[in-house]
């Protein structure tokens, strides 16, 4: 597809229907369009495009560009909570938290049905300054009304483990869990969060629900470390059970026998050693098109070696 | 008092992270050698974008960096990180467990901030921060930030940040830059020598 305003909307449009953020491309491509007047062809998506386009220039801080989106928004769509959404954000960028917060709260006291967006950004904006335990009963008060957003209880889960409280991050992960099982991302989250957690046993248990999920390449790899690095840490603390915490399980996970852990340990090692013999180095080489081949040939090597000795440590 | 200096490519692969997830605290580690007092900071490992917070693959991946460091004949000497409060450049506790386990492999341990404020106006953005141990409990307390090629934390070209500025805005590196977290989705990315990028910036 060649550079012309048609193309570049149909891209853009295509970005927003994904929710993809992209703000260098989407601002590149957005001021072609503006440059070449195009916003007359857009019809009704020009709202949106505008929208999407003032998003991208506050993320890349010119300024210049968000403001003349927002005023043309403004003229259009006059008091519009979507609108004063962005000159909320457009305070936000400015620094000034405080009147951002206000405008947030006075929109939300209007129409508290309105969507997580505006919620979002009050929330973001209280951890930006600072507020957290403010910024937590706010994400509780909305779950209480809109319990199947799992974008929300994501942010919940993460609020904690930024604050190293990891049994309430699991059990924000575990709500993420019903709401969406078939996502391995979320299952290898709720892994590292038990693992964090001290749990291990709850930990494996996800870990290898992960690669049940997704046995090989993509989401994989990580999941076949993570169980490696369970099994072993499990396995070293088995004979004389003196290491109680590696072995101890918060939520009760049984822990599988030696054999069993040896069994899945080998496992393990035989699925990473597999991935990385599988990984060519022509595909990394297209990734680089500037490098010699043979310099991406020596990438596999690299991380093969630091692998076997990993695999052979401890 | 012994001096840390970041050269070229450490400085301009930390900014490169940066860059590439604005959105994200980002973190990782410093390679380099130890001379005298001195210390030189000569490439960076990228470690993690996803969730900074949770520490199984910060583990792997600090088991991983440290024995390609050895193979290089290099050491860990400090960690970075950016933080997701750009107004709020401090150490997250993260942050300190993960250089207090650095330094039980290093003595002069050190840690860096992003300061996310500054980054892109040509300032070198860098709050380094050392540990203070006082009836036994060890604080990582803010030091002077970075400021040229002077002072006790330096950068061996005072010209880095613009190098690293144009890197990101004209020649796009941090698209090809890769940390352990893009490695574990595609383990053709190369996030120990990032070599594409290496190859195209001067140490």
């Amino acid at each position: 597809m060649g550079m012309s305003v048609d193309s570049y909307a149909n891209v853009l449009a295509e970005y927003r229907t994904r929710n993809i953020r992209a703000s260098e491309d989407v601002l590149k491509k957005g001021i072609f369009i503006l440059e070449r007047n195009g916003l007359g062809k857009l019809g009704s998506e020009a709202w949106p495009f505008l929208e999407q386009l003032a998003l991208a220039a506050l993320d890349l801080g010119r300024l210049d560009i968000a403001n003349e989106c927002i005023s043309r928004l403004d003229k259009q769509f006059v008091g519009s909570p979507r609108v004063e959404c962005l000159q909320g954000i457009r305070l936000e960028f400015k620094g000034a938290y405080d009147d951002a917060l206000a405008m947030y709260q006075a929109i939300l006291e209007v129409d508290p049905q309105i969507p997580y967006a505006i919620w979002k950004r009050k929330i973001s904006v209280l951890r930006q300054s600072g507020k957290i335990k403010h910024a937590v009963d706010e994400l509780i008060t909305y779950l209480d009304a809109f319990y199947t957003d799992p974008e929300a209880w994501l942010e919940l889960a993460d609020i904690y483990a930024s604050m190293s409280l990891y049994l309430q991050s699991l059990s924000s992960l575990s709500h993420v869990l019903l709401l969406i099982p078939q996502n391995p991302f979320y299952v290898l989250q709720a892994a590292e969060t038990a693992y964090t957690a001290l749990d291990i046993p709850l930990a494996l248990k996800f870990f290898l629900r992960s690669v049940e999920m997704v046995p090989e390449g993509g989401a994989s790899t990580r999941g076949w470390y993570g169980v490696k690095l369970c099994a072993r840490r499990l396995l070293s603390s088995l004979p004389t059970s003196l290491d109680a915490v590696a072995t101890s399980s918060a939520s009760e996970t049984p822990l599988p026998s030696a054999h069993h852990l040896a069994l899945l340990d080998q496992l393990a090692t035989e699925r990473l050693l597999a991935a990385y013999s599988t990984s060519s180095p022509s595909s990394a080489a297209s990734k680089t098109a500037s490098v010699s081949a043979s310099l991406a040939g020596s990438v596999a090597a690299d991380a093969r070696e630091v692998l076997i000795r990993w695999l052979q440590g401890k | 008092m012994g001096t840390y200096t970041l050269n070229n490519t450490a400085y301009i692969k930390l900014v490169l992270h940066a860059a590439k997830h604005p959105h994200a605290p980002v973190n990782g580690v410093l390679l380099g050698v130890k001379s005298g007092n001195d210390v030189s900071i000569v490439d960076t490992v990228p470690l993690l974008h996803h969730w900074t917070s949770l520490s199984p693959m910060m583990e792997i991946g600090l088991d991983l960096a440290r024995s390609h460091a050895e193979e290089r004949h290099l050491k860990i000497v400090g960690y970075y990180q950016a933080t997701e409060r750009p107004n709020d450049p401090v150490l997250v506790p993260v942050g300190e467990k993960v250089s207090a386990v650095i330094k039980e492999g290093f003595e002069n341990a050190f840690a860096l901030v992003i300061d996310g404020s500054s980054l892109g106006s040509g300032d070198p953005a860098l709050i380094p921060h050392l540990p203070s141990t006082s009836k036994g409990v060890t604080e990582w307390l803010p030091q002077t930030p970075i400021s040229g090629s002077t002072g006790q934390f330096c950068l061996a070209d005072p010209a880095s940040p613009s190098v690293a500025l144009e890197a990101v805005r004209v020649q796009g590196l941090h698209h090809q830059f890769g940390d352990f977290d893009d490695h574990l989705e595609d383990v053709t990315i190369d996030w120990l020598r990032n070599a594409p990028v290496s190859y195209l910036i001067s140490p």
